[in-house]
């Protein structure tokens, strides 16, 4: 530790900590522009000049180290005239643009020359003239006349997410940030430049021109659209949400979004959005809708009690929804059959589940199944910070049905049939700690063999699980196995750390199962059965869409046949509408003030910045008036708290799973195609009018380079797919990074019906190619 | 006058690029001797010993440098600046287009003393001729065997890469030019680390200007004791002055340091030209202050030319007469530093800019009272605050002409026009 004074206060940091960051701790303002903590110090603006004693210059705070005794002063004389003079210097050639400039009211430039900069300036001459609003792409906007220069944005691309677009071009005061050749930048991270951008020069182009500061309002928000659950700011005018930024949480993160995340707000306001309440397919009064709804669930609870009636909990919901729906099923209804809606099968116990922090923490990190640059974006670039901190190496590998690796982030995978995943990891465990009771338990049922792997593989794969201090396994939930593997691995490494982040959604299922839902898929298939079979009348969804998510497409159109009634609250109407009794329309995130739970168990708070549209309602309406048709009381507890007091905004913790359950070794394929499936953000299903064609770009099936030859291909076709559960067609592109062999289809795309099938090996036909432009 | 030739040997053996020749003249065998006789280690302490210190511009001492880099087993890397931007010196121009064996022979036998296997030449881009001579010298010293595996039976390996620039001023910065080399955009990187601790690919690297590894063979073959004969203690050896300006001999001049200046001047370069003045000297490069003529008499020295308020430098001295417009040259000063700011920094960026302008209206006669009082503050505001030298270099020689020509600035402005008739586009005297 060093010891230092800052005006005055003493103060002891790190070694190698930086004067601008040891003043910060002190609630000390230096002002910066190039210095940003996650991208390291530049030295470039010279904007956070402070004296420092003994030392003959000015002294930039972001690229001083302290040093023991050191005695800093970031006001006086000195430093006063050293900012006006770099301010001077950055308002000669910075255009007149306040009262036009989407910034205006948060600028650092307005900021600091208010706060530290000259009264007027002296410089008389003609000003540099360039680009104002071109296009680093059809998102982002660039003027190049109010950048400062700082290198956030060009250094953000290239060493924070390693995607090179943005880069300086010219020399001295002709210098501009411009994109690689012109090209528009394509990264899914490239967006976060705009937060980064400390004045008006990246413009987000759906907000380009749409308030000034003084209109709006910044709300407190949750990204809701995949598990990771990045925090946000939400800007809403006029009842529409017209913008989302990250926002930065201290010691946690640094407020990255993904585009999908920060663009993706208008699904609300899409023309699919559902505004009116339908009856039998029809749009209908909400009045009446509603009294027609009441009288059918007071039939059913009449004629056959409350247990006839299921709910289903998906979409987009906050914990608080969940726990209303939970409280009227059980003490309006008189229902347990509660249930969250899965798009795979796989579970994380809360006693295994895992933060972010272990993350950073971590010296081996698993990938199983999950590419998190394409399930939990975010995620990607946390992998990738804590990968270049060279001081404490990690070891990152994979196992999964394809190769995970990618330039920006290298993973060394064992590359699995699909469905072999948990045996594979098994094999691993069994050389690790074969003798573990837990794992023997596991192993009982002679999984293990890891058929077609490279045993050297397997071999630094049961090295990393046997020698790991702390290791975090990132777990997409399509093979179910893979639990109960975790469960015996984290016994088995009893002393050293086990933690599982699940990037499975719903986004918030741990929210729903925190409100008392059931969130095991077993659950929900025992629902989907009993409806199937008759022992339930009435199928509630609550903002889920089973039709477009459950795995086996058959058995929840044997259900909704099968129901009497099935009603549905949504933000969009189900797939299946003709089997819809009643449709209601429901709240969106960001109309509604909630929490969410998000893939670290962590309680996040969302308040709203805009009311629901048309007819929509928040789910409490629709709970009290049925309530209210059942002659039951029911007064929605505003004063439920998800939060615990002992674990902070962490859900409970709980102990490790102590059964460990013995898994089979699977039936492997022979050869031929086998169909995988797999969670992704810009193809999850939820529309944007802003991402249209990023997001169509993204629904479609992948096949190897290799394959598609095969099938004669060359960058985009359909194909017809068939297993024994039937056929199915898909318009499919080259991947160049998919492993041969293999045929990836995105979950939960309305147009992908990849439930329909099982994954496993199907057989693949070419229909026609689409000749690409 | 008559003058013994060290480095600048090429004027008295023609053809001297030649490997044949130079070996005749007994070239590559100061290598010989290096490698039979010494240890690397040896070799640094010898280097120490004869008190070289750089000829880049800083004057910071070779052997010390060379001492710096840690004994950790990564590879090492010598790197030659041959990046020569600064206006007013042209020396290593000269000694790469007619001597280039020297500076390789300096090369092997300093890249030895450091345990470098591969060294590289970054060569100003505009250097065409300097380029071809060097890369073909290179070729050369690869057949005769001075390059490659294993160099005269010592066990020691050696390869040289040729490396052209761009045209950027600021790629001759050390720490731009690494960055150049590894084919990024060539702006200057935060030290510390130095790039003695993490320079190229993040190497332990050497930076050394094209004279300073030049005067190794020499040392190797005389001794320290040679080397420290000449000159002052702090300051010892030879050292090339570039002379330019309205002299009779404009030139490259190698003199021992501690020289006059009034000698170099008068009677190497033969004095100002008939019915010319002297004004003013500008003695080590663009990037240093002026000296007026009543510091003639100052030694060539480092730190004697520092007490007269100037600097040394890369050795480019520059006689103004006095006809020549103390504004136009600090225009044309600044216009240069202008031109080839990198763009990182703020004040350095801007400032030139500015500064740039406001001279241009000065000199045009556009200029106001004020105006003398924003330069200087300006120039104020960039003092100390930049992120590389640059950023001071192109005041240098502005505030110096401010302080000892003020009358004539003000001139400008009270007269309303350049009361020696220059013209701010007069072309033939840009
Ligand atoms: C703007 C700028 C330009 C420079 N240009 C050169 C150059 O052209 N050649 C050179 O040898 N050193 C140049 N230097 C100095 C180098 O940074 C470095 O100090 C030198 O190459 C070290 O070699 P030496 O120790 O042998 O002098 C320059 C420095 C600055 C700040
Ligand atoms: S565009 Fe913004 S972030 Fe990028 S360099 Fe300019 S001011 Fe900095
Ligand atoms: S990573 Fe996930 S939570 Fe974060 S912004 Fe993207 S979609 Fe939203
Ligand atoms: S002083 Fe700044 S702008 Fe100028 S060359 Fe150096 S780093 Fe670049
Ligand atoms: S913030 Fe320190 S130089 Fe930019």
């Amino acid at each position: 530790m060093i010891r230092l004074t800052i005006d005055g206060q003493e103060i002891e940091v790190r070694e190698g900590t930086m004067i601008a960051d040891a003043a910060a701790r002190l609630g000390i303002d230096i002002p910066v522009y190039c210095y940003h903590e996650a991208l390291g110090p530049l030295g470039a603006c010279r904007m956070c000049l402070v004296q420092v004693e003994k030392m003959p210059k000015l002294a930039t705070a972001c690229t001083t180290a302290v040093a023991e005794g050191m005695v800093v002063h970031t006001t006086g004389p000195q430093v006063d005239k050293g900012r006006k003079g770099v301010l001077e210097f950055l308002l000669i050639n910075h255009p007149l643009d306040c009262p036009v400039c989407d910034k205006g009211g948060e600028c650092f430039l307005q900021d600091y020359t208010f706060r530290y900069g000259p009264p007027q300036g002296r410089f008389q001459e003609p000003k540099i003239q360039k680009v104002k609003d071109g296009p680093i792409s059809d998102l982002i906007l660039i003027d190049q006349e109010r950048c400062v220069l700082c290198q956030r944005c060009v250094r953000f691309m290239d060493e924070y997410v390693g995607e090179p677009e943005l880069l300086l071009e010219g020399r001295g005061v002709e210098t501009v940030v411009t994109t690689v050749e012109g090209r528009p930048a394509q990264s899914q991270f490239a967006g976060n430049v705009i937060d980064l951008c400390p004045v008006g020069a990246l413009l987000a182009a759906p907000y380009h021109h749409k308030a000034r500061p003084w209109n709006i309002e910044r709300e407190e928000s949750v990204c809701t659209l995949c598990p990771v659950g990045c925090t946000t700011l939400t800007t809403g005018r006029d009842g529409r949400i017209v913008r989302v930024e990250g926002r930065p949480v201290v010691d946690r993160n640094w407020g990255w979004l993904c585009d999908r995340g920060r663009f993706g707000f208008d699904f609300a306001t899409h023309p699919s959005r559902l505004v009116n309440s339908r009856l039998h397919g029809r749009e209908e009064a909400a009045a009446r809708t509603t009294r027609e709804i009441g009288q059918w669930l007071r039939e059913v609870v009449a004629q056959e009690g409350g247990e006839a009636i299921a709910v289903v909990m998906g979409g987009l919901h906050t914990t608080e929804e969940a726990h209303q729906v939970y409280r009227f099923a059980t003490e309006v209804l008189g229902t347990r059959r509660l249930v969250v809606s899965r798009d795979v099968p796989g579970y994380v116990p809360r006693g295994l589940n895992g933060t972010f922090e272990d993350l950073s923490a971590a010296d081996a990190v698993i990938l199983v199944g999950t590419d998190p640059y394409e399930s939990a974006p975010v995620l990607h670039l946390r992998l990738r910070e804590r990968l270049k901190n060279r001081r404490a190496p990690l070891t990152l590998m994979g196992v999964a049905p394809r190769n995970l690796s990618r330039s920006t982030l290298p993973v060394e995978t064992l590359v699995t049939h699909v469905g072999q995943e948990a045996d594979v990891l098994a094999a691993a465990l069994k050389e690790a700690a074969g003798d573990h009771p837990a794992v023997a338990a596991l192993l009982s049922q002679g999984a293990g063999i890891a058929r077609g792997i490279d045993p050297t593989q397997v071999s630094q794969l049961s090295r990393v699980l046997r020698e790991a201090e702390r290791l975090v396994v990132v777990w997409d939930g399509v093979e179910p196995d893979v639990e109960h593997v975790l469960a015996a691995l984290a016994q088995a490494r009893q002393g050293q750390t086990t933690r599982v982040l699940p990037t499975f959604g719903p986004s918030n299922w741990r929210g729903f199962e925190r409100a008392g839902f059931d969130a095991r898929f077993d659950a929900l298939t025992r629902v989907l059965e009993d409806a199937r079979d008759g022992k339930i009348r009435m199928l509630i969804l609550w903002g889920a869409d089973l039709l477009k998510d459950y795995p086996d497409r058959r058995l929840v159109e044997q259900a909704y046949e099968r129901v009497e009634w099935l009603l549905a609250e949504g933000v969009f109407v189900p797939e299946g509408a003709e089997h819809f009794d009643a449709v209601v329309p429901g709240a969106a995130p960001g109309e509604v003030y909630g929490t969410y739970v998000n893939m670290e168990a962590r309680l996040q708070i969302a308040s709203p910045s805009v009311n629901p549209p048309g007819q929509a309602r928040p789910t409490k309406s629709y709970l009290t008036a049925w309530a209210h048709a059942l002659g039951k009381p029911f007064v929605v507890d505003e004063e439920w708290d998800p939060y615990d007091d002992a674990s902070g905004d962490l859900l409970p913790e709980e102990p490790l799973p102590q059964d460990i359950e013995a898994i089979r070794a699977p039936d492997l394929p022979e050869g031929g195609v086998e169909l995988l499936v797999s969670a992704q953000v810009w193809a999850n299903g939820i529309p944007s009018q802003i991402l249209e064609a990023r997001l169509e770009a993204a629904q479609i099936a992948r096949i190897s380079p290799l394959d598609a030859d095969a099938l004669g291909i060359r960058e985009v076709g359909v194909i017809r797919v068939e297993s024994a559960e039937g056929v199915l067609e898909l318009p499919v592109r080259v991947d160049e990074h998919l492993t041969p062999g293999r045929l990836l289809v995105p979950l939960g795309v309305g147009a992908l019906p990849v439930n329909r099938l099982r994954p496993g090996v199907v057989k693949v036909q070419r229909l026609e190619e689409v000749q690409t432009p | 006058m008559s003058q013994t030739y060290y480095l600048l040997r090429h004027r008295e053996v023609p053809e001297i690029g030649q490997i044949a020749v130079y070996r005749a003249h007994g070239g590559y065998e100061a290598l010989r001797k290096a490698l039979s006789q010494y240890q690397p280690e040896e070799l640094v302490d010898l280097v120490k010993r004869s008190g070289l210190r750089g000829r880049g511009g800083a004057g910071f001492p070779t052997g010390v440098k060379w001492g710096f880099l840690p004994k950790d087993g990564r590879p090492r890397y010598l790197v030659v600046n041959s990046d020569e931007a600064e206006p007013g010196t042209f020396k290593d121009r000269e000694l790469i287009e007619h001597n280039p064996h020297q500076l390789i022979e300096g090369m092997i036998i300093s890249s030895y003393a450091i345990r470098a296997n591969e060294a590289y030449i970054y060569c100003r881009g505009e250097f065409l001729k300097g380029y071809e001579e060097l890369s073909r010298a290179v070729q050369e010293a690869y057949q005769a065997g001075f390059l490659g595996e294993n160099i005269l039976d010592s066990g020691f390996s050696l390869d040289i890469f040729v490396y052209r620039g761009a045209g950027a001023y600021i790629c001759g910065e050390e720490s731009a030019l690494l960055e150049s080399l590894e084919g990024r955009r060539g702006n200057p990187r935060l030290k510390p680390p130095f790039p003695a601790v993490a320079g190229l690919y993040g190497m332990p690297t050497i930076v050394n200007n094209v004279e300073t590894i030049a005067n190794v063979p020499p040392i190797v073959t005389y001794g320290a004791e040679w080397y420290t004969s000449m000159g002052t203690e702090k300051s010892p050896g030879l050292k090339i002055m570039s002379v330019s300006g309205p002299v009779n001999r404009p030139g490259n001049y190698e003199i021992p340091l501690a020289t006059p200046l009034r000698q170099l001047i008068e009677d190497y370069a033969g004095g100002l030209k008939e019915g010319r003045r002297l004004k003013c000297i500008i003695p080590g490069g663009s990037s240093v202050p002026l000296l007026t003529p009543d510091k003639l008499d100052t030694p060539l020295d480092y730190e004697s030319i520092l007490q007269a308020g100037s600097m040394l430098g890369s050795g480019g001295c520059i006689v103004l007469d006095e006809s020549v417009c103390i504004v136009k040259a600090s225009h044309r000063l600044v216009k240069f530093y202008r031109e080839e700011s990198c763009g990182k920094c703020t004040p350095c960026r801007e400032g030139t800019y500015w500064m740039a302008d406001v001279l241009e209206r000065l000199e045009m006669g556009l200029g106001t009272q004020d105006d003398l009082a924003i330069l200087t503050d300006v120039a104020d505001n960039i003092n100390g605050k930049c992120f590389c030298p640059l950023g001071d270099a192109s005041i240098g020689f502005l505030v110096s002409a401010i302080n000892h020509f003020r009358d004539e600035f003000e001139a400008h402005v009270r007269e309303g026009r350049c009361p020696l008739g220059a013209k701010v586009y007069d072309t033939a005297n840009y």
